[in-house]
């Protein structure tokens, strides 16, 4: 890492970020940024898990 | 991830846009989903942070393991963070609890804009249950505010 990521506290602007994604409903890759989905006026909730083949 | 998934057409009926993520990549989210029966009704996107650095930005990365800790967290359409829950390894999330915490975001921040600044205290479940807001009368008499 380059630079030092400072963690995003409760009531206070999330940087915009973008992630790969694999999307089940179409079988296939894309993106999403946090700029796009708000520019939907949509919600974002994320939802962090250890590692795939595990319990979730 | 199953239990998710059980109320995955609510959430996103309910204007939100919901994305796993683990430090996997999402070659192997495909090889996952298409594996492990639990994941068969999945539709919500599974997001790859093989860098880590969405894990960093929201204090879920583990630097010693490589892996995201159990986090969830619900950002508003302006972009603004307004809950976090992380649990450790061990202990999976109560998707009840993420429920009723959107739903009481989506309607204070209604509220909000036809300018109301009431709050939802701790047994609000639904739209309709008891809300409180700050003001003289509910300094020291919270309770009595809770029995109305």
């Amino acid at each position: 890492m380059s630079e030092e990521i400072t963690q995003v506290k409760i009531g206070q602007p999330v940087p915009d970020f973008e992630l790969a994604v694999y999307e089940p409903e179409n079988h296939g890759f894309g993106k999403r940024s946090l700029a796009d989905i708000k520019k939907e006026g949509k919600w974002t909730i994320l939802f962090f898990y250890p590692a795939d083949f595990t319990f979730v | 991830m199953a239990a998710l998934a059980e109320q995955q057409d609510r959430f996103a009926k309910m204007g939100a846009e919901l994305i796993t993520v683990s430090t996997d990549t999402e070659f192997v989210h495909l090889a996952w989903k298409r594996d492990e029966k639990e994941l068969a009704d999945v539709k919500y996107a599974m997001g790859a942070d093989p860098t880590g650095n969405l894990s960093r930005l929201f204090g879920v990365y583990d630097e010693n393991t490589g892996l995201a800790l159990r986090g969830a967290f619900i950002i508003s359409p302006e972009g603004v963070l307004f809950n976090s829950e992380v649990n450790f390894y061990n202990m999976g999330r109560n998707i009840d609890e993420l429920m009723r915490k959107f739903k009481a975001n989506l309607y204070l921040s209604r509220k909000a804009k036809e300018g109301s600044d009431e709050g939802c205290p701790s047994k609000w479940k639904d739209e309709g249950d008891k809300t409180l807001r700050p003001g003289p009368e509910m300094v020291g008499r919270v309770h009595e505010a809770l029995q109305d």
